[in-house]
Order: structure tokens, then C-alpha cells, then sequence
């Protein structure tokens, strides 16, 4: 890649753009619009970026970033001008951007320990979920007589949609905690037995015959054998599950939690504070992307064996 | 008593598919002694795969007996060596890590370490230097071939069955293959050869390879005639094919495989 491949981009183009709009046009908005930290913010994005683009090796890679970099500022410069700038918009359901970021800047320590409470759960009822699914599902996948009945069973336990046992969970159990994890464990179990059990039925049955001529003992065939063999299937149960999880949660937070992202948009928008409600969305996305991305990460490490 | 390392009697297996249950093997014999290097040819669907798996011990007879060294086979065992067509290796393991599983299984009590070590060395005897932190799917079909064959010798165990074990690779690559394999077999005098099962359809392969060759028929499979292969070792392919005696003996193992054919499909009209 040459020094020019490198950095002249429109990327960089567009930074500047979105920094002309700010320091040129003056905001109409009576509201406080914090220009101030939008345009820190840029600086610091277009710091970073360059800092990252000094040293990526795939142009792929490199475009991939600047991509998104560029739809980050032409995100920021439209919405800056349709509200701070031009004020299109009604200013209290459309906060400016730099309001949005001050906001989350003032609150962090309150969002950290949301983030915290939600992504605690989900994970505590994922992994509870993951622990006890895949190994009973490799265990009945393989008895293939059980594994007829545990197919049909299944399909009508996963066809009910988890949120529809929130009110019995509450019921049930004594805390907001373990109603979460509850749910969350139901609506991870039953997609990750599903796919552990057709992931251990659709193994290449030369596989099996190649381990069980090397003598193999019943664990190692389950664990060492099977269990690899169909992870890939697994990985799918895993990746629905854990998406079903955060619906699931956010929309229970919003219900009955005292903390957790879902309650953080909810109980803010119910004062009408939406640059709270807008920062909370925000937040919420990254924060799944964030953990989609290490989950994708271990999954490809995990089968960086196949093709 | 017998003197025999594998003697299979009256072999009869049946298959059960979609409800039909067909003869798959019917009253085979024969033995196969300490050493020896015996193939089993056939047109496909004689029933020589069949007869492979129930030496591996994956598949059970409806009737008659395999023993080696006398004992009555049952079940799969660690004393017999398997390289299979496809899947021998096991994709989630590199090529190291596939030997030194199947060192484990077949000599426990070896430490992991050593266990590498030896898979290291029979990489390398198989061409394979520094291949052994490599994927299978990294691999060609014919690497991945050597590397099959490397765990089933590094597990050293007495008796090697193969399934048609070169018959998915490209005619130069199989050649290289058969040498490598019957170089490996030959040895060097210091160690006892091992018995060895290979099931193939392809004539050449047979007779390079073999001491004897089991020529299967097949609706159901019987054995139709055992020939013994008469040329001396070590044997040298390009030299050997030569020869008028190899052209010969080419042809009479093709027209005891096609007699076959020729006879059911309705005698003289079929023209080979």
C-alpha cells in the first residue's frame, strides 16, 4: 500500500466537513448543544483512525475501517445540521449529537454499572444454559433412540417464545436477578440442544468410524470425537441464543429492573429525557456488537481448522 | 492350530437398506499369514469394503468367524491399524496432534511428549517434515494420505487394513504413494513386517503391492480365485512393468475380475 492508499481517503475528507459545518455555521438550537464535544470527539475518532491506519497491513482491512469511520461523520454532520444547526428538528424528542455525547460522558459511571448488571446476566444465563445443553445434547444425539423423542420435544419447547415465561419466572423466583437468568437460560437452552443434537446426527459417519477403529473409549468419543466434530452446529444454537438474550433481557429490564440498559431507556424516556433515552440506544448497540464480536472471534478461533 | 495372523471362516454378512436386507458376503475363506501383504480386489459393490470393516471391527457378520492369532475378533481393537479413503485424520486435529491421538490409543502409558516426539518422526518418514502443525484441510489429498498412513504405523500395531486408501488421488501422486507405502512395508530387514489387508480396485496397485491377491465376485461376494503374485522383492515399479511375465499376469488377474462381469451380463456378446 502506498503512502497515498494510505491516507488520502474521502474518509478524511468528510472529518473535515463535518468540522467546517461546526466551526462555520452557528447553532440556532435554544437548547444546549455541546458542539464542543462533538467536535472533541471527531478529533479524537480521526486521531485514532489515522493511528490505526498507520499500521494495518490489508487494504481491505483499511477500507473496511474507513468505511465505517465515514459513515460515522456523515451520520454526525446531517444529524448535526438537520438539529444544532438548521433546528428541522423538534429539539426535545432530537437531541444534538454533541448533546447525545455529552450526556454519555456525564453519565459513564452510571452506564458502566448498567452495562455491568445487563451483560452479568446474559452471560450468567448463557453460559448456565451452554454448560447443561451441550453436553446432554451430545449425550442424547448420540443415543440415537433417545435423541427421536428429545428432536420432537424440542421443537415445541423452543417454539414458545421465551418472554412469554417472564411473568411466571416472576412468579416463581424471588428476585429480578434470577427471573433474567431464568428466561435467559430457557430462551439459550433450547436453540443450543437443538443444534448440539443435529450437529452430533449429521456427523460424517466415516468420522465415527475413524474413531471407533481407533478404539475409543464412550467419553472420548463424546468429547474428543463428537463434541469438535459438530461444533459448528453448536455455534449456530450458540449465536441464536445469545442474540434472543439480549431482546430478552432489555425488554425485561423495561419491565421490572432496577438496573440494566433496558431500564436506563425506559425509565428516562419516561421523564421525556430523550438524549438519555438516544444515548441509552447507543449504548445498547455498541454493547452488543462489542460481545457479537468476541463471541464471533472464539467461534472462529474455536473452528480455524476447517476450510 | 493355525499359523495364520488373521483367518477369517465362512465370512457371510447381510445388509439390511431401506427394508431389503442383501447378501453382502457370502462363505468367504482365506487366510492371511504373519508378514504378509494381501489385496483384495473387485469390480465395486463386490463386497471388499464390507469385508474390511468387519476386519476393523465396525461392522458385525451374520455368520462365520475372524480370528487373529487364533482369538476370535470382536469388536474394533487397537492391534489393527486403519487407514481409510477419506477421513482417516481427524480435521480438528493437526497432523501432529492426529498421530500422537492415535499413538495414545494404541500404547498407553507413553507420555505426551514422547507421544509428539514419535509423531514428529513418522512425519518425517512419510515426506512430511514440518507439516505437523497443519490442518488436514491444509493439506492435499495425498498429504493428508501420508499422514494417515504415518499414525497407523507410529500406533505400531501388527496389522494394517486399507481401504482403498489412494483411490481418491490424482494417478501421479498415487504412484508416489504405492512406493512410499511399499518402501515403508519392505523395511529394512531390522523389524518384522506387518500383516497387511489392502482393499483396492485397481489391478496395477495389487500387483505391485501384494504377496497374494484375493479376487472377490460379487452378488454376493465370494471368493473367486486366490493368486499368488510371483515377483520377487524388492520390487522396482517402472522395471517390473516391463517385463512380459508382469503383462501376462496383468491379464489374468483382468479376466478372472471381468469373467465375472462377462458372465452375467451374458457371455460371449461382451467384448473386452
Amino acid at each position: 500500500m502506498t503512502q497515498k492508499r494510505r491516507f488520502l481517503r474521502v474518509t478524511h475528507l468528510l472529518f473535515l466537513v463535518l468540522l467546517l459545518v461546526q466551526i462555520i455555521l452557528p447553532d440556532t438550537s435554544a437548547k444546549e448543544t455541546n458542539t464542543g464535544t462533538l467536535i472533541a470527539f471527531a478529533a479524537g475518532l480521526e486521531i485514532l483512525t489515522l493511528a490505526v491506519s498507520l499500521f494495518i497491513k490489508k487494504e481491505e482491512s483499511l477500507s473496511l475501517l474507513l468505511d465505517i469511520v465515514g459513515f460515522i461523520y456523515v451520520v454526525l454532520t446531517v444529524w448535526s445540521l438537520a438539529t444544532a444547526k438548521f433546528h428541522v428538528l423538534n429539539d426535545l424528542l432530537f437531541p444534538a449529537p454533541g448533546r447525545v455525547l455529552a450526556q454519555f460522558a456525564e453519565d459513564r459511571q452510571k452506564i458502566l454499572v448498567n452495562i455491568v448488571s445487563s451483560v452479568g446476566i446474559t452471560l450468567q444465563g448463557f453460559l448456565l444454559a451452554a454448560v447443561v445443553a451441550i453436553p446432554l445434547g451430545l449425550f442424547l444425539g448420540w443415543n440415537a433412540r433417545l435423541g427421536g423423542a428429545a428432536t420432537y420435544i424440542t421443537k415445541f419447547f423452543s417454539s414458545i417464545p421465551p418472554i412469554v415465561y417472564i411473568p411466571y419466572g416472576i412468579a416463581l423466583l424471588p428476585t429480578f436477578r434470577s427471573v433474567s437468568v431464568f428466561v435467559i437460560f430457557l430462551a439459550t437452552f433450547w436453540p443450543v440442544f437443538a443444534g448440539t443434537m443435529s450437529g452430533v446426527l449429521n456427523v460424517d459417519k466415516r468420522i465415527i468410524d475413524s474413531a471407533r477403529v481407533l478404539n475409543v473409549s464412550k467419553p472420548e468419543m463424546l468429547f474428543s470425537i463428537i463434541l469438535p466434530a459438530s461444533l459448528a452446529q453448536i455455534f449456530l444454537g450458540c449465536n441464536q441464543g445469545l442474540s434472543v438474550s439480549f431482546i430478552l433481557l432489555t425488554s425485561a429490564e423495561m419491565i421490572g429492573a432496577r438496573d440494566g440498559m433496558g431500564y436506563y431507556v425506559k425509565y428516562y424516556s419516561d421523564f421525556g429525557d430523550y438524549t438519555r433515552t438516544i444515548t441509552g440506544l447507543l449504548v445498547i448497540g455498541i454493547v452488543v456488537i462489542a460481545v457479537t464480536f468476541a463471541f464471533n472471534r472464539l467461534q472462529q478461533h474455536l473452528l480455524r481448522w476447517r476450510k | 492350530m493355525s499359523t495364520n495372523k488373521i483367518e477369517i471362516k465362512n465370512l457371510t454378512v447381510n445388509y439390511t437398506e431401506n427394508k431389503h436386507s442383501f447378501n453382502a458376503l457370502h462363505d468367504v475363506s482365506f487366510g492371511v499369514r504373519s508378514g504378509e501383504f494381501v489385496s483384495v480386489i473387485g469390480a465395486s459393490g463386490c463386497g471388499k469394503s464390507t469385508l474390511l470393516s468387519v476386519l476393523e471391527g465396525i461392522r458385525k457378520a451374520a455368520g462365520g468367524t475372524v480370528e487373529i492369532d487364533g482369538k476370535t475378533l470382536r469388536g474394533t481393537g487397537t492391534e489393527r491399524g486403519v487407514v481409510f479413503q477419506h477421513y482417516s485424520l481427524f480435521p480438528w486435529m493437526t497432523t501432529r496432534d492426529n498421530i500422537a491421538f492415535g499413538i495414545k490409543q494404541a500404547r498407553r502409558g507413553i507420555k505426551r511428549g514422547e507421544r509428539l516426539r514419535i509423531a514428529d518422526e513418522f512425519l518425517g518418514k512419510v515426506g512430511l517434515t514440518g507439516f505437523g502443525s497443519k490442518y488436514p484441510s491444509q493439506l492435499s489429498g495425498g498429504m493428508q494420505q501420508r499422514a494417515a498412513i504415518a499414525r497407523a504405523l507410529a500406533m505400531n500395531t501388527e496389522i494394517l487394513l486399507m481401504d482403498e486408501p489412494f483411490s481418491a488421488i490424482d494417478a501421479k501422486n498415487r504412484v508416489i504413494l504405492q512406493e512410499l507405502l511399499l518402501s515403508l512395508w519392505e523395511g529394512d530387514g531390522s523389524e518384522p513386517r506387518k500383516t497387511v489387508v489392502f482393499v483396492t480396485h485397481d489391478i496395477d496397485e495389487a500387483i505391485l503391492l501384494s504377496d497374494r491377491i484375493v479376487v472377490l465376485t460379487a452378488h454376493p461376494g465370494t471368493v473367486h480365485e486366490i493368486v499368488e503374485v510371483p515377483f520377487d522383492r524388492p520390487r522396482n515399479r517402472s522395471e517390473l512393468v516391463k517385463t512380459d511375465a508382469y503383462g501376462t499376469f496383468r491379464n489374468r488377474l483382468l479376466s478372472l475380475l471381468y469373467q465375472d462381469v462377462a458372465e452375467r451380463i451374458g457371455g460371449e456378446e461382451v467384448v473386452i
